[in-house]
């Protein structure tokens, strides 16, 4: 029995970036498992100390992106888990789950506040595979179980999403401050709301959403894969572009860690390397 | 009336394919009037695209062995020997096919079940689907078909992203282009990439195991329909109109995404429990051609169930549901005994039923050592056919006539680099794919190392914690097919090649689709014959991994009747994938300038052989007649220098020569460069040769220090120095200089606004 942090990793049927995601979790330090849709008794008795709903199209996006997911019986153990304050991350289709399933942002309780929109800004619609840079806001920093290690500089990541617009009530719009997460920029950190600094159309330039208490945060951008520095595309420009030329004449492009490891670091640091109580 | 006529008569109003001298041949089999099962299980089998029987005879030019070969071209897909971790062999599977007319007829559909099909062939050899490419041929989308070859355009690139991403498959590039040839019929070729333990190859047909123990056929996924009935005799047949959609089939990559990970779990318990299986995927002529070649191939005979499979439309008559081509569905065949225990693993673990109304894994028949393919439906015999025939194809000997194009040079040849360096970077192949790409996900399953447009190929690493990396590539250029179909099948290997060998690969095997017209024109069949020729002398001389080998040709595909009634025939298409193996991942070589002060090295001379160039049909609107030579020793010297280069980490960047010559590959390789660093190449001439200029004779451009220059001993004869790197967004020589900031957008933004926006050419 491992006494290393266990992350359980959901995989619903559709999902498609289960695997490298336990594996990312594996190499941060810590145990990352996945766990099939109707595995319910073996997530309980695994009672894992946090929580990944990876990418992918669970259930064909019947209805809308999440929906369905976010009703199966497997979400009421994240449920309890997020009420109890661990560590729950979605990417892309499993923010779209979070996002469906009322728990981002989660001002009241079992309301679906938000929804991931349809891509659609001046410039570019549908679905898109792209690299972009993103920062997170302070306060999140502080919060976020998941961003202690990222500061506030920008870090490259891809999207690869058709429907990762945030958008929300108009009268709740004054107060997402709060809850915003990861915001898109250029790679010098300014958040122009123009293609393709925002790939989206996003509002807020958004990237990633938490709850209230931070512990949970839906996020559109992939980053099991910027978990390497190779990872990266070699255009990258600005601090990453230059970490991939002197890893490269340094030899060390292997093992050298991208931007998105600093999510997994973040979490292992925040469990301090052992179990919850 | 007569049997002749009789038969005459059901080919007639079931429109089958089949030539009344094949009916008789079946007629004689069976030793009756074959009843409608066996007219279409036959006519599938014989059809041009399941039997070869035109091709076949000269398919044997290629080589296709080799000591890296596992397995060659005959079962679903092939396989070689890639690299070994912790002990295991792991082994690259490949697989190559068209989806041609389906994607004329049905875009967003036909391309979808292309990548669909594909991928299916690579799992049911054991293996994991590490990748695909897709090798598109559009027609002008600014001609008298525009409107219809931009919405084919659209189609084709929705049906890959929506399959392909939802499965969970990153999209390893291949290549696009745009020839008038194509406006009646495109091309959509797709090859898909798997790997797979050398101790868990699986088999397409039941074992040895089955003459001693009873073996059943378990048919597991998507609850049959009607769709794709007849698709491959369609597939077969010259693309009369378009009223052939019932022939295309409809895709489902969410239940194949579930599938997938149940087949994993079925194959992990087989092998586990330590049995004997065979497994295969249904495609052409579906249920009937998986359980009669499973049987056939492993020497047995079969008693199918028709009433046992289960169907999502009722009343369907027992030909439909044994030949139609329904998406989504395996056939294995195991012992009676762990029967139970693997339709669990579908219906239970996985919920298959759950999931999609009527899918599902369900017992369908029972193997046999009485050699007969039998098919019972509502209590009636549907067919008994010996097994013998099944497995006995048919051939042809084509006739073939020569029918060289006569070369016309152009008489005059400006040369004004600024204006043709424009002409070409905005022409539509010349201008970036990244369009294209942005809709294609290339990073699922996180093991990509360079994206399409990054490399001159692709680069994954698809084992976690093994250096050993894959660079892939997909090539074919209709514009020398029409001007020398030798020289094209020749070059389709070159081209291919040389992106690999530029991204740091060591070519190991490749596979090719051979897309033509209809093979009953003689002068259709010279141009075939001539491109397999090709193919055969470029891979006789570029093997370079096994010294004095041959490139092995492991899987492949002929695609012929590609042609409209009105159309004609589509320019001569042999297209090639070549598979590379990169020793040390992080060694892999992009193609963008690094630093300033550099030098750029010109791998390879310069000919005057600009027949089908860039150059000539962008700037002389002229496509002249004399395309580049092959010279396969030069091309083998060449490819060797670059990986020495590569591998001892001389090597900045590395793109190769070839559509739009040398000028071209410079402002590429300046265009890729880092937006807060940009580069540029000052070339040091001569600055008005066209020859020089624009030539796509092979060759590469290497950046390297000037130190590591100067520290090279022996360089080839065919090295020189072309210029060096410098930091200003600029290429430039003698009197010229071009700045490439102006023509950034439009190359980048060329095919959207074209395209999807439907913007015009200007």
């Amino acid at each position: 029995m491992s006494t290393l942090p266990l992350v359980a990793v959901i995989q619903f049927p559709g999902s498609n970036c289960e695997y490298e995601t336990a594996r990312v979790v594996r190499e941060a330090g810590m145990n990352g498992l996945v766990f099939r849709w109707n595995q319910l008794s073996e997530l309980r008795d695994a009672d894992p100390d946090a929580f990944v709903l990876p990418g992918g199209f669970s259930f064909q996006d019947r209805v809308r992106a999440g929906a369905v997911a976010a009703k199966e019986m497997m979400m009421d153990i994240v449920f309890s888990a997020a009420a109890g304050k661990r560590p729950v991350l979605g990417i892309c289709n499993g923010a779209q789950v979070l996002v469906e399933s009322g728990l981002v942002p989660g001002w009241e309780a079992g309301r679906v506040e938000a929804a991931l929109a349809a891509n659609h800004i001046a410039g570019r619609s549908g679905y898109l595979s792209r690299w972009v840079f993103l920062h997170a806001r302070e306060t999140a920093v502080l919060k976020s179980p998941w961003l202690g290690k990222l500061g506030t500089s920008p870090i490259p990541v891809p999207i690869a999403h058709a429907e990762g617009r945030f958008v929300f009530w108009e009268e709740d719009l004054s107060r997402t401050l709060p809850v915003e997460a990861l915001v898109y920029c250029d790679e010098n950190g300014v958040e122009r709301p123009e293609y393709p600094t925002n790939p989206n159309g996003s509002v807020h330039n958004l990237a990633a959403v938490m709850n209230t208490d931070g512990n949970v945060m839906a996020m559109m951008p992939h980053p099991e894969r910027a978990f390497r520095l190779w990872q990266l595309p070699p255009w990258i420009p600005g601090e990453w572009g230059d970490r991939i030329r002197m890893s490269i004449s340094a030899g060390t492009l292997a093992d050298a860690p991208g931007p998105g490891a600093l999510f997994f670091q973040g979490l292992a640091d925040h469990f301090g390397g052992g179990r919850h109580e | 009336m007569d049997l002749r006529n009789e038969l005459l008569e059901v080919i007639r109003s079931r429109k089958l394919s089949m030539k009344p001298e094949e009916a008789e041949k079946l007629a004689g089999y069976v030793g009756r009037m074959p009843t409608p099962l066996e007219f279409h299980l036959f006519d599938t089998m014989w059809s041009e695209h399941c039997s070869y029987k035109s091709s076949r005879t000269f398919l044997k030019r290629l080589p296709v062995a080799g000591p890296l070969v596992v397995l060659g071209p005959g079962e679903d897909a092939g396989i070689v020997t890639f690299t070994e971790h912790r002990g295991q062999e792991w082994d690259l599977v490949v697989a190559h096919e068209s989806h041609n007319h389906p994607s004329q007829v049905l875009p967003v559909e036909g391309a979808a079940t292309g990548i669909g099909g594909i991928v299916r062939d690579v799992y049911c050899m054991g293996a994991q689907v590490i990748g695909s490419l897709d090798l598109l041929r559009f027609g002008n989308p600014s001609g008298p078909s525009g409107e219809r070859c931009r919405a084919i355009c659209r189609g084709v690139v929705e049906g890959i992203w929506k399959y392909g991403n939802a499965l969970g498959v990153p999209n390893l590039g291949g290549d696009t282009r745009f020839h008038p040839g194509y406006d009646d019929n495109c091309l959509v070729n797709v090859v898909a990439l798997g790997l797979v333990r050398r101790d868990r190859i699986v088999h397409s047909f039941a074992p040895r195991e089955a003459h001693e123990e009873q073996y059943v056929l378990i048919l597991a996924g998507k609850p049959t329909d009607d769709t794709g009935f007849g698709g491959a005799t369609f597939a077969s047949s010259d693309l009369e109109d378009e009223s052939e959609k019932g022939a295309v089939q409809v895709a489902d990559p969410f239940l194949k995404r579930v599938l997938s990970e149940a087949n994993a779990a079925v194959l992990k318990y087989l092998f586990e429990t330590g049995v004997s299986f065979g497994f295969k995927d249904l495609g052409a002529g579906g249920i009937a051609c998986v359980t009669s070649e499973m049987a056939a191939h492993g020497g047995l005979g079969i008693l199918v169930d028709l009433d046992s499979v289960p169907v999502s439309v009722d009343g369907l008559p027992s030909e439909v549901i044994a030949c139609a081509e329904t998406q989504e569905r395996y056939g294995l065949a195991v012992p009676l005994r762990v029967a139970e225990d693997v339709m669990d693993i579908y219906n239970e673990m996985y919920e298959l039923p759950r999931l999609f109304p009527g899918a599902g894994a369900t017992l369908i028949g029972n193997f046999s050592s009485d050699p007969s393919y039998r098919v019972m439906h509502r209590g009636e015999e549907v067919a008994n056919a010996p097994v013998a025939c099944i497995t006995e194809g048919i051939v042809y000997s084509r006739e073939s006539r020569p029918a060289p194009v006569i070369p016309v040079e152009p008489g005059r040849r400006p040369c004004d680099p600024p204006g043709d360096l424009l002409r070409m970077l905005h022409s539509l192949d010349g201008a970036s794919r990244s369009p294209i790409w942005s809709y294609y996900d290339s990073e699922v399953q996180g093991n990509t190392r360079f994206r399409p447009g990054e490399a001159d190929a692709c680069v994954t690493v698809p084992i976690p914690g093994c250096s050993t990396g894959l660079a892939v590539s997909g090539d074919g250029n209709p514009w020398y097919g029409e001007l020398d179909p030798f020289l094209a099948g020749a070059h389709a290997v070159g081209e291919a090649y040389r992106n690999v060998v530029a991204a740091g690969g060591v070519p190991i095997a490749i596979t090719d689709c051979l897309n033509y017209g209809n093979p009953e024109d003689p002068e259709v069949f010279w141009q075939f014959r001539q491109g397999v020729e090709g193919i055969a002398l470029a891979c006789g001389k570029l093997g370079i991994q096994v010294e004095g080998q041959p490139l092995p040709v492991v899987s492949g595909n002929v695609s012929f009747y590609n042609q409209s009634s009105s159309g004609g025939a589509i320019p001569p298409s042999p297209i090639v994938a070549v598979f590379g193996r990169v020793d040390d991942f992080t060694r892999a070589m992009d193609i963008s300038f690094k630093e300033p002060g550099n030098l750029v090295l010109l791998a390879g001379i310069r000919e005057d052989e600009l027949g089908g160039s860039l150059y000539y049909r962008q700037c002389l609107d002229h496509k002249g007649g004399r395309v580049p030579d092959f010279r396969g020793d030069l091309e083998r010297a060449m490819a060797k220098f670059v990986l020495t280069c590569t591998r001892s980490g001389i090597s900045r960047s590395v793109h190769d020569i070839s559509e739009g010559g040398l000028l071209m590959a410079a402002a590429e390789m300046s265009l890729a460069s880092r937006r807060d660093a940009r580069r540029g190449m000052v070339l040091y001439g001569p600055a008005d040769d066209p020859v020089y200029l624009y030539s796509e004779t092979p060759g590469y451009l290497l950046e390297v220090t000037p130190e590591d220059w100067e520290s090279m001993d022996q360089v080839p004869d065919f090295v020189s120095v072309a210029g060096r790197v410098t930091d200003e967004f600029a290429v430039s020589c003698g009197g010229w200089r071009i700045d490439l900031q102006p023509l950034v957008e439009r190359h980048t933004g060329l095919l959207d606004r074209l395209i999807w926006r439907e913007e015009g050419e200007e």
